[in-house]
């Protein structure tokens, strides 16, 4: 009998490759045909179990300081994983300089954050909101205390136990942010109306006005794919085939005089590399679910869809007063890609109809992303 | 700006297995909503142009009786995806085009200008898209697996299955014109 059980391990891991994605998480992820598979850490492989303990951690109020907040709180599930604010605000009350970003199909970006392309990889991500100072998110005491309160829970006993057996001290801060990881990257948006219309070839799916205005984003002078492109309809995503280099863009979001054209508290790239060249460059987002993830760029300084075109159609914002005064247009970093449109009354509500149609409601809804304390216990 | 950023091209293992090096060709609009998008702007035809003894305007179902081919490229996920159409070669062979034995002497300095219907441009050399000369499998395709080419692609657009970046698979194809550079 054991001899059988052996074989059929034997049989079952040969006929996925490990190195990539487990089956039973391609299997629960849907993917429609066409859509890539993603790449996955060979060091952290996806299983449910962990992504169910993920989920749990994910949505505990004891994983910061105060015990106010979860990762939940700035990265809602009805919001796309944002949280609607322009800026987020950290446990101990501290505005943020960027709004929190969507977590939808954050498993095949290659560079995470708004504007770092060194930081590649989830488990590490992680730490930044839970430890770190600038800004203080979660705002968690480093000596790690509160894993030995979570320790004592019989849900995380069981949840531990299941994702990483049961091992003499089965509580580790690696282990925290491995199932974190794994938790977000199950997170995969692909149901959305035009999904349907694309992929399963649905013509009723999306209107006539979501088709026009696909034409419009993927046509000249707009050209909107050039930057959000492929099938997240975003930069730097790639997939276990094809890795993508990280690419960041100014967009003339601001022009202001001196050696900084943006803001100080927040200049991109540039407060990574401290190259000039650099300065404004930031990430260009999913657009998917963009329609739930308002207000729009990494200081949430755009308020709707309609405003972001007119970002857009400029050429570049211009602000006339107050401190950021600039023309954006001008700005010496901007990408070459931002030239201007104009677009006619029609044609602008075609493209705000094709974005709509990427809101995928089956992924807002998801029960395997709710939280999972509501039913139980804690919090 | 035309095609850049939503395909892509590396070589992989097919390339070992002596497929040649391969394009990859990510999310794509509907050939029908582009059609219907653009129809008041963009008739459904392909004008060829220029230094040809015939200039030609072909319609899809034209296209549709010329000989076929298919040239096989990747997608985003590294499957093969077939798109099907007619050699650019054979579509500027019925134009009248210095292909073959008369593309010699100075007419081998001939390119070929494709144009969009958004205004992007790529330029071929008339050589490289005559097969008899470089064995080309440039093709314009009207079809993608079987189907109309995903919309913003279509209703034509030229495949070039050997170029190492897909930006010259030109998508809403609408003008070949031939350019002598020397008379």
């Amino acid at each position: 009998m054991r001899v059988c059980l052996a074989a059929l391990v034997g049989f079952a891991l040969a006929s996925f490759n490990i190195d990539r994605v487990p089956a039973q998480s391609i299997h629960a992820w849907t993917l429609p045909a066409g859509f890539p598979a993603p790449d996955v850490p060979a060091d952290n492989p996806i299983t449910e179990a962990k992504a169910d303990l993920g989920r749990h951690l994910f949505y505990d109020t004891r994983l910061s300081g105060n015990g106010t907040q979860s990762c939940a709180t700035c990265h809602e599930q009805s919001r796309a994983f944002t949280d609607g604010r322009a800026r987020s605000v950290g446990s101990t009350g501290q505005l943020h300089t960027r709004g929190s970003m969507s977590l939808v199909n954050v498993v095949y970006a290659q560079g995470l954050t708004w504007a770092n392309p060194s930081l590649t990889r989830l488990e590490v991500q992680a730490l930044i909101p839970m430890y770190g100072d600038h800004p203080v998110e979660l705002g968690l005491n480093r000596s790690d205390r509160w894993i030995d309160v979570i320790a004592k829970d019989a849900t995380y006993e069981r949840l531990f136990a299941a994702a990483f057996g049961t091992a003499p001290h089965p509580f580790t801060r690696d282990r925290v942010v491995q199932a974190i990881a794994t938790f977000e990257r199950t997170i995969v948006s692909a149901r959305s109306p035009y999904d349907h219309y694309h992929f399963e070839r649905d013509d009723a799916a999306i209107s006539d006005a979501a088709k026009r205005g696909e034409v419009l984003f993927h046509s000249r002078p707009l050209a909107c794919f050039t930057c959000h492109g492929g099938v997240h309809f975003s930069g730097s995503m790639g997939s276990a085939r094809r890795p993508a280099p990280v690419v960041l863009h100014n967009t003339g979001l601001y022009n202001l005089p001196g050696l900084l054209s943006y803001p100080s508290s927040d200049a991109g790239l540039y407060d990574v590399t401290h190259e000039s060249a650099d300065v404004g460059k930031f990430k260009a987002p999913t657009l998917r679910n963009i329609a739930v993830t308002a207000p729009y760029m990494h200081d949430g300084s755009v308020a709707t869809l309609e405003e972001a075109i007119d970002h857009y159609a400029a050429g570049g914002r211009t602000i006339t007063t107050g401190p950021y005064q600039g023309v954006g247009h001008d700005n010496p970093n901007k990408s070459p890609a931002i030239n201007g449109f104009s677009l006619t009354r029609e044609q602008r509500a075609d493209l705000v109809a094709f974005l709509n149609s990427l809101t995928d409601e089956a992924v807002l809804r998801d029960p395997r992303f709710e939280n999972p304390w509501t039913r139980q216990s804690r919090p | 700006m035309n095609d850049g950023i939503t395909m892509t091209t590396r070589r992989d293992v097919l390339t070992g297995l002596g497929s040649a090096l391969l394009a990859t060709w990510a999310i794509a609009p509907r050939a029908e909503a582009a059609q219907q998008a653009t129809a008041q702007t963009t008739p459904p035809t392909l004008k060829v142009t220029g230094d040809v003894r015939t200039p030609l305007t072909l319609s899809p179902d034209e296209l549709k009786a010329m000989p076929r081919a298919k040239v096989e490229v990747k997608d985003e996920d590294g499957r093969l995806v077939s798109y099907e159409g007619v050699l650019v070669g054979e579509i500027l062979k019925r134009a009248g085009a210095a292909l073959g034995g008369e593309l010699r002497g100075n007419t081998v300095a001939t390119y070929v200008v494709a144009s969009a219907s958004d205004g992007y441009q790529v330029v071929f050399s008339l050589a490289e898209l005559d097969p008899a000369f470089t064995g080309s499998q440039i093709i314009v395709a009207d079809m993608i697996d079987g189907k109309p080419l995903f919309a913003y692609q279509g209703p034509l657009r030229i495949v070039a299955p050997n170029d190492t970046r897909p930006a010259r698979s030109i998508r809403m194809l609408e003008r070949l014109d031939v350019v002598r550079v020397k008379k």
